[in-house]
Formats: structure tokens, C-alpha cells, sequence
């Protein structure tokens, strides 16, 4: 069975970015083999969503504060939706992974 | 089909970000897909939490806000008559000068996240991107776009 992989995203609103990054870093984890689950959310809901559930990074598209990040890893995202960057992201996301698991 | 031919303009004037938000919000409201809360939301938002990207081609943005603001799904474009300043989505301190807006009315992205991924694929592609700029008609862009969004 794939594993599961689960991160938080963030963005101004917590709607439509966030879901969009969402939706493609999911995509990016099947087809990495892993099944990727995603909760979104803004940047004054991310402290309690990090203090509520484990997440192995964070993906955020609007300027987050490092201490609210309480050590989970977090990747900037606006290149997935620019498409500018896309690798670089998939490359520290996998990173990120791979030392979660050790 | 949630880019609709009423919600499309070219030349859309304006000075300021606030100018041109409030230009194509107002068709939106008029459209009646929008409540009358739906500029000032927009406005709101874009000021916290910019929306402005470094497109491939050349800076675009992507104004949305809250669902309660909205009455239906759907999608609107804007050509700017110039580029005008806004702050670049994640990086505040970042000025951009886009030339297209791509403003949207969201009620459950859950529901549209096909439609926010064929924006997605929209903003990275350079040819879709320069054809909406210069386009010659409202018609042109909706001939365009729409058969992408569905």
C-alpha cells in the first residue's frame, strides 16, 4: 500500500490557491507512489492546524511566520501554479520525505 | 460554462489595482453572479493577500474572495488598457505589472478545482497568454478561453 503523505497548504484566503497547489502536489505524490492528502488553509488558521494533526511539510503561497511553523518543513508553492519552479518544489518535497522517514 | 461572454473585457482602464478591481468586479455584480459586497471583498483581499503572478509570458493576476461574496460560479478576463502595479501573490514586497486579470467567483473550490486547473494551465501557457492579450474583441477571448475552461 502507497504511503500516505499529508500536508497543509496555505494561502491568502485558504480557498482558491491553496486548493489549486493542493490538487497538484497530490498529483505529484502519485505519481511519485505515494498517496498525498491535503488540508488547506490561511495563514492565521495554519498554527491550529499544525497543532491539531501531524502534517509531513507545509506548502504555502502567502508569506507564513517560521515560528507558527513549530518544525514542520515548508516549501514555497507559487511556482506550481506559474509552472516556474515545478521541479525544484517536487525535489525538496521529496527530500523532505525521504528525511521524515529516517 | 463558468467563463461567461458578459464578464469579458478589453481595455479596461485604470490607474491603480483598486481602479481596474472595481471595474470588473462591478460587471460581475451587474451580471448578477456577484453580491453587491463582491468589489469591496475583492479589493480587500487583493490589498491582505495579492493575487498577482510572473506569468511565463507576462505578469497576470487572479483577484477572487470568499464564496459568501458570490452568487454563482464563474470566471471572468480582463485585458488592462495598461499594465497596472500589484503586489506578486506570497511576496508582498514584490511589484508586478499585469496585463490580464483572470478574476474569479468560487463558490466550493472542491467543486472547481477542475476549472482552478485549467486556469493553471492557462497561466503557463505563453501562446494562450499572448492571444488574450491581443485580442481585438470580447468574442475573440471568449472563443479562446472558453472551449479551455469548458
Amino acid at each position: 500500500m502507497a504511503r500516505e503523505i499529508k500536508f497543509l497548504t496555505v494561502c491568502g484566503s485558504g480557498i482558491v490557491t491553496s486548493s489549486m497547489i493542493a490538487n497538484t502536489i497530490e498529483e505529484m505524490l502519485e505519481e511519485e507512489g505515494y498517496d498525498g492528502h491535503a488540508d488547506e488553509s490561511n495563514p492565521s488558521e495554519m498554527p491550529t492546524f499544525l497543532a491539531r494533526s501531524k502534517y509531513d511539510f507545509v506548502a504555502y503561497a502567502s508569506p507564513i511566520d517560521e515560528e507558527d511553523l513549530n518544525g514542520t518543513p515548508a516549501i514555497p508553492a507559487i511556482g506550481l501554479i506559474t509552472g516556474q519552479g515545478v521541479d525544484e518544489f517536487k525535489e525538496r518535497m521529496l527530500e523532505i520525505i525521504k528525511a521524515n522517514n529516517e | 460554462m463558468l467563463l461567461k461572454k458578459e464578464l469579458i473585457r478589453i481595455g479596461l482602464e485604470g490607474e491603480t489595482s483598486e481602479d481596474v478591481l472595481r471595474a470588473l468586479a462591478g460587471v460581475f455584480v451587474e451580471a448578477g453572479v456577484a453580491k453587491d459586497s463582491y468589489p469591496d471583498a475583492i479589493v480587500l483581499r487583493e490589498s491582505k493577500y495579492p493575487t498577482a503572478l510572473p506569468a511565463t509570458a507576462f505578469d497576470i493576476a487572479v483577484p477572487h474572495t470568499f464564496a459568501e461574496h458570490v452568487n454563482e460560479p464563474a470566471m471572468g478576463v480582463a485585458v488592462l488598457a495598461h499594465p497596472v502595479q500589484f503586489q506578486q501573490m506570497g511576496s508582498p514586497e514584490i511589484t508586478l505589472h499585469p496585463q490580464v486579470l483572470f478574476m474569479l467567483a468560487i463558490t466550493d473550490p472542491k467543486d472547481q478545482i477542475e476549472l482552478l486547473k485549467k486556469i493553471m494551465g492557462i497561466i503557463q501557457d505563453v501562446d494562450v497568454l499572448n492571444k488574450i492579450k491581443d485580442a481585438k474583441s470580447e468574442e475573440e477571448i471568449y472563443d479562446l478561453v472558453g472551449p479551455i475552461v469548458g
